[in-house]
């Protein structure tokens, strides 16, 4: 019983890391990748984190309030949260974690938990260019979490299961991912994607020349070092969700690698070559194909 | 003597009393409000099990039972009231005519109860209209400028009545009996006209009262005008009689399962008032209106749940409305304190109040959390119930729209939180304080309730499963603890993720405050980057107008759609059809000769026919 | 291992990320500003030495200061820095931070910034180039990895003496507290 325990935090603590160096370097690829498109050398690929250890370095000498020392940690509880509840592998010792004890209704909604306690915290720092940011990212949340949910609910009529993990299983029996199995379902959450992703044209949120970074204008220092490492294990979260609801999980952490970068690689590349979305435009566009694509899906599972 | 008919009677006492006792001395007045509050909780949660009482009065049975699941919205009166008159005697305190608003309070209270545990027709039917007037002299309690807000609430109300009346004169005529449960056995056998017609105009009676789409115009500002003590068991309580009402209807008349495209038409207008709801609430600019909207529209999920009717949509429905009653007591209590402590409801105005009302704020944070459905709190266990049910019995258009809406809730969830205690501090509040203890007191209860349920949803699950099992006339539904299972079989373990929660975030809150806290202090929200430009005392840069302007430029389309406006529409056609019917009383003698001449004409030509029939 | 140690080796850590994560915030004030774009795009592309933009003096590491100041502009550059968190560094962007290049006989603009600022570094030229803006944050590097960039402490040693002479040139001194 108490090494079941012992296993179990290892199992967590494992897991937690393995999502953050992944992460963090996924991030750190990305500034490479970047640079890489617009013909520069670019930083080296773990520069993520030397500015994190920089970031966490830094003296905080002021805060505004217990809600803006709180707002990272909500960050925090939805990145490595949600990670508990997703199989990270299909197999894995340390990997299954509290897979059997969440469903996927529910991880979506723990998955919004932080932005809403970030936002909160963003909010009491007094900055009308948080709270303007936040109310930018509520509602292009707005937008990309309908063609999201229909890709999931078109998953959960065409498994019948909510369980990520039999969603997985039934991928290995019927041997066809669900990318093909029900393309459209993909595509939806794929185009949902981007707006989750935060990356051009949907970086409406923090906006650096416009809205001086947002939410996060007002927090350096440690706060800033937290939230850059709930983003990396977030990112991470996202990705792996998507690789098992999608493409049939990962067997090894190769694999893993390689789906979740190609997949990483989409909204990164389609960002690169496009400017900003004013809010209402970002919304406008995921009411767009993405609901049709959305739409389909659902009727397909339903009828095929 | 029958402890149902000793609850009603506290209640109904506790209203003469009280309204006597306020003629002799305030603290005695309090005093009788307490004691005639809290004595039903007392009571209700003592008494394992109520006896039914009968009794005939003036050639009518009449049949006081407490059902199963009457028993689940009664312990949300008792429960709700109770903390709504606690908290009111700080929340009225300076105000006049304080007997007339407690009799009221008491009034409604009672009738609640006794809606309840009524078993036979016309019993149902007097405390119905007694929960209606009393509601409607505290809608109007504020003044003369809630009184065409009054006016259009009671207009529905009694055009919900007396479709109930007349639904109930016409069971009374095929059946001879004024018994629900005569008329659920009867119903199968009615012709399917009176099938029907008896249904709609049952739907209508309590479609008023739970502010289902069209008929909600009068449920956003009666709700937000009257005082917020009575407003939390207004919108927490009151309207779920007409869930209750509806739960019967629905379910016991099977009207789910034998009239698919009923439930279908009730389940889309639910589902529709929440997502009009949601967007209307999150414009708003006062926090009283904003609640008032969010309630049509999780009243708008609970009648989705209990139309829909699986096993565990209904369970999902009727475990809204008792966290509704919870939640949004709590929300409306916030609303009071605020308004109390700070003068003003007004998000354009307010500013700031975290550091001054910490314990309101946590209250509202909580509430609000359970009201978007976060777990670990209770309200995520209703939405994933209501999820869960609508995917596995096919409703899945229905359950994106209902998706959308508690995804825009989240808007106005923000908005409430940040209007009232983020943002940049203001002289103008400086002084204000934490709201009193007696206010507090009820707002903490709601606070821990919710945060409990969160984890244990068994001890509301369980009342509801029982209700189910037994007189719903639903079979095996199974409850747990802590276990949430769908019908896919699919299960997640509340207890787990609280925990994974909970564990979380007090690691990283504890990294977050203890790192480096020597070094750090406080300053005030005026102190911000803000391109080096100190902001002045006499400025302030809180942002609150226009906050949700994209959102609205994005869903222009859909605030075209404006019921209030339909409303106008019938009644200035009516006007302008009475102003021209007015004409032909012109107060001149010879038009009226005329008259007389033109019916005798029409009498003469049509004379043949008249005689010969 | 003794703490005295153990702790040159977490500074020497620190110092290393320090050296290589310089979020700047590029106080555009005079004609500088334009060679910024330069260094941070394609050609000369400061991100590889870690360099790269800050939007609010709250994450910011390095004030950069490009070009001459006006006494007007100084009380907001004053309390933008005073803003940003410790470890923080000034770089002195051209001519007009140094002597007020073609500004010297100006009525308005200061003269010398390290009279107000505690300036860690300059770059001269009337402009620096982007080589030369490079070169000049290397040099910064070189301090911060030497832990000689201790401008932030002078400052709050001789605070004093800066407050003075910031108060000869601002007229209308109406300042919060500072926040480190």
């Amino acid at each position: 019983m108490m090494g079941d325990i012992w296993m179990t935090l290892l199992g967590v603590l494992v897991t937690t890391l393995l999502a953050f160096v992944t992460g963090m370097f996924y991030m750190g690829a990305s500034r490479k990748i970047t640079a890489r498109v617009q013909n520069r050398v670019g930083p080296p690929i773990y520069q993520n984190f030397l500015d994190l250890i920089k970031l966490q370095a830094k003296d905080t000498a002021i805060h505004h309030g217990w809600m803006q020392l709180l707002g990272p940690a909500f960050l925090m509880v939805s990145a490595v949260g949600s990670l508990m509840f997703i199989p990270v592998l299909n197999k894995g010792l340390f990997f299954e974690n509290f897979t059997a004890d969440g469903d996927i209704i529910f991880l979506l909604y723990l998955m919004v938990f932080g932005s809403l306690g970030m936002a909160l915290g963003a909010g009491q720092t007094g900055n009308p260019n948080s709270a303007i940011g936040v109310t930018r990212g509520l509602t292009q949340m707005v937008g990309f979490e309908i063609p999201w949910v229909m890709a999931i609910v078109a998953l959960i009529l065409q498994y019948h299961t909510t369980n990520i993990a039999e969603i997985l299983e039934a991928q290995h029996r019927s041997g066809v991912w669900s990318m093909f199995a029900n393309p459209y379902a993909f595509i939806a959450a794929l185009l949902a994607a981007f707006g989750m992703f935060r990356y051009s044209p949907f970086d409406i949120v923090g906006a650096p020349a416009e809205l001086a970074s947002g939410p996060v204008s007002e927090n350096g220092g440690k706060f800033l070092g937290t939230m850059m490492s709930s983003h990396a294990v977030f990112a991470f979260v996202k990705l792996v969700l998507y690789v098992d609801l999608f493409m049939g999980g990962a067997d090894n952490l190769v694999e893993l690698v390689i789906k979740t970068f190609g997949l990483y690689l989409i909204p990164l590349t389609y960002g690169m070559v496009n400017p900003r979305y004013r809010t209402e435009q970002a919304v406008r566009y995921f009411y767009g194909w993405p609901t049709l694509f959305g739409i389909i899906a659902i009727l397909y599972a339903v009828f095929y | 003597m029958n402890s149902l008919v000793i609850m009603l009677l506290i209640y109904f006492a506790g209203a003469i009393l009280v309204y006597a006792a306020n003629k002799f001395s305030a603290v005695l007045r309090d005093v009788i409000v307490v004691l005639a509050g809290l004595l039903p909780v007392a009571l209700f949660f003592s008494i394992p099990a109520f006896e039914a009482f009968q009794f005939r009065i003036a050639g009518f049975d009449l049949f006081w039972d407490l059902g199963s699941l009457a028993y689940i919205f009664e312990a949300l009166v008792v429960v709700v009231g109770a903390a709504s008159l606690v908290y009111a005697i700080s929340y009225m305190k300076g105000k006049k005519n304080l007997g007339y608003f407690y009799m009221n309070f008491f009034l409604s209270l009672g009738s609640m109860t006794g809606i309840l545990m009524s078993q036979d027709l016309i019993s149902f039917f007097i405390f119905w209209e007694i929960m209606t007037w009393s509601s409607y002299f505290i809608v109007v309690f504020n003044g003369y400028k809630t009184n065409k807000i009054g006016l259009t609430y009671i207009f529905f109300s009694a055009l919900g009545a007396y479709a109930m009346l007349t639904a109930i004169v016409m069971i009374n005529t095929q059946t001879g009996s004024t018994m629900w449960n005569d008329f659920f056995i009867a119903f199968a056998g009615m012709s399917s006209h009176y099938q029907l017609l008896i249904s709609i105009l049952f739907i209508f009676g309590f479609g008023v009262k739970a502010a289902m789409m069209p008929l909600h115009i009068w449920a956003a500002d009666a709700y937000s005008h009257s005082p917020m003590a009575y407003t939390a068991t207004f919108s927490g309580v009151l309207s779920k009689m007409g869930v209750y009402g509806l739960a019967l209807v629905m379910i016991k008349l099977a009207l789910v399962s034998n009239h698919f495209v009923f439930s279908q038409v009730i389940a889309w207008l639910g589902a529709v008032t929440a997502a009009l709801a949601t967007i209307y609430a999150l414009i708003q600019k006062d926090i009283r209106k904003l609640l008032a909207y969010s309630s049509v529209a999780q009243l708008g999920y609970i009648i989705t749940g209990i139309a829909v009717g699986t096993a565990m949509s209904f369970m999902a429905g009727i475990y809204l409305a008792v966290l509704h009653g919870l939640f949004k007591a709590a929300l409306f209590m916030v609303a009071g304190a605020v308004e109390k402590q700070a003068g003003t409801t007004d998000m354009h105005k307010l500013r700031a109040l975290i550091r001054k009302m910490p314990l309101t704020f946590i209250t509202a944070m909580v509430a609000i959390i359970a009201l978007a459905g976060i777990p670990p709190l209770g309200g995520f266990v209703g939405k994933w119930m209501l999820y869960e049910s609508l995917i596995g019995s096919n409703h899945y258009f229905l359950v994106i729209v209902i998706f959308f809406s508690s995804t825009a809730a989240f808007l106005y969830a923000y908005r409430f939180l940040y209007g009232i205690f983020l943002g940049q501090e203001e002289e103008e509040f400086a002084h204000v304080k934490e709201a009193p203890l007696m206010m507090l007191i009820p707002m903490l209860f709601f606070t821990v309730l919710l945060i409990v349920t969160g984890t244990f949803p068994g001890i509301i699950l369980g009342p509801v499963a029982n209700a189910m099992n037994h007189g719903m006339g639903f079979r095996g539904v199974q409850w747990e603890m802590s276990v949430l299972t769908n019908v896919y079989g699919d299960s997640i373990h509340l207890s787990v993720i609280s925990t994974i929660v909970v564990v979380v975030f007090i690691v990283f809150a504890l990294f977050l405050i203890l790192k480096g806290r020597k070094g750090t202090r406080y300053v005030t929200t005026k102190d911000i980057a803000n391109s080096g430009e100190p902001v002045r005392p006499e400025d302030n840069y809180h942002f609150a107008l226009d906050f949700y302007k994209p959102f609205e430029r994005a869903m222009a389309p859909l605030y075209r759609f404006k019921m209030s406006e339909i409303y106008g529409n019938i009644s200035d056609g009516l006007v302008s059809f009475f102003q021209f019917t007015r004409r032909l009383y012109s107060g001149n003698g010879q038009t009226y000769v005329y008259y007389v001449l033109l019916f005798i004409v029409i009498l003469l030509v049509f004379s043949n026919q008249l005689i010969n029939r | 291992m003794n703490d005295k140690n153990s702790q040159k080796i977490v500074d020497v850590i620190k110092n290393f990320a320090r050296k290589h994560s310089l979020f700047v915030l590029a106080y555009g004030t005079g004609c500088g500003a334009i060679e910024i774009p330069a260094t941070m795009t394609s050609r000369y592309d400061a991100e590889r030495f870690g360099i790269r933009g800050a939007a609010t003096p709250r994450q910011a590491d390095v004030l950069l200061i490009t070009g001459y100041l006006s006494t007007k502009t100084l009380k907001r550059v004053i309390r933008t820095y005073e803003q940003m968190q410790d470890p923080k560094y000034v770089i002195g962007f051209g001519s007009c931070t140094i002597n007020g290049g073609m500004y010297w006989d100006s009525y308005n603009t200061i003269k010398l910034l390290d009279m107000y600022l505690p300036v860690d570094i300059y770059i001269n030229g009337c402009m620096p180039r982007p080589e030369a803006v490079i070169e000049g944050f290397i040099g910064l590097q070189k301090l911060i990895a030497a832990g000689k960039a201790e401008g932030a402490k002078k400052y709050k040693e001789n605070l004093d003496w800066y407050r003075a002479n910031q108060k000869k040139v601002i007229k209308n001194w109406v300042m919060p507290d500072y926040n480190w």
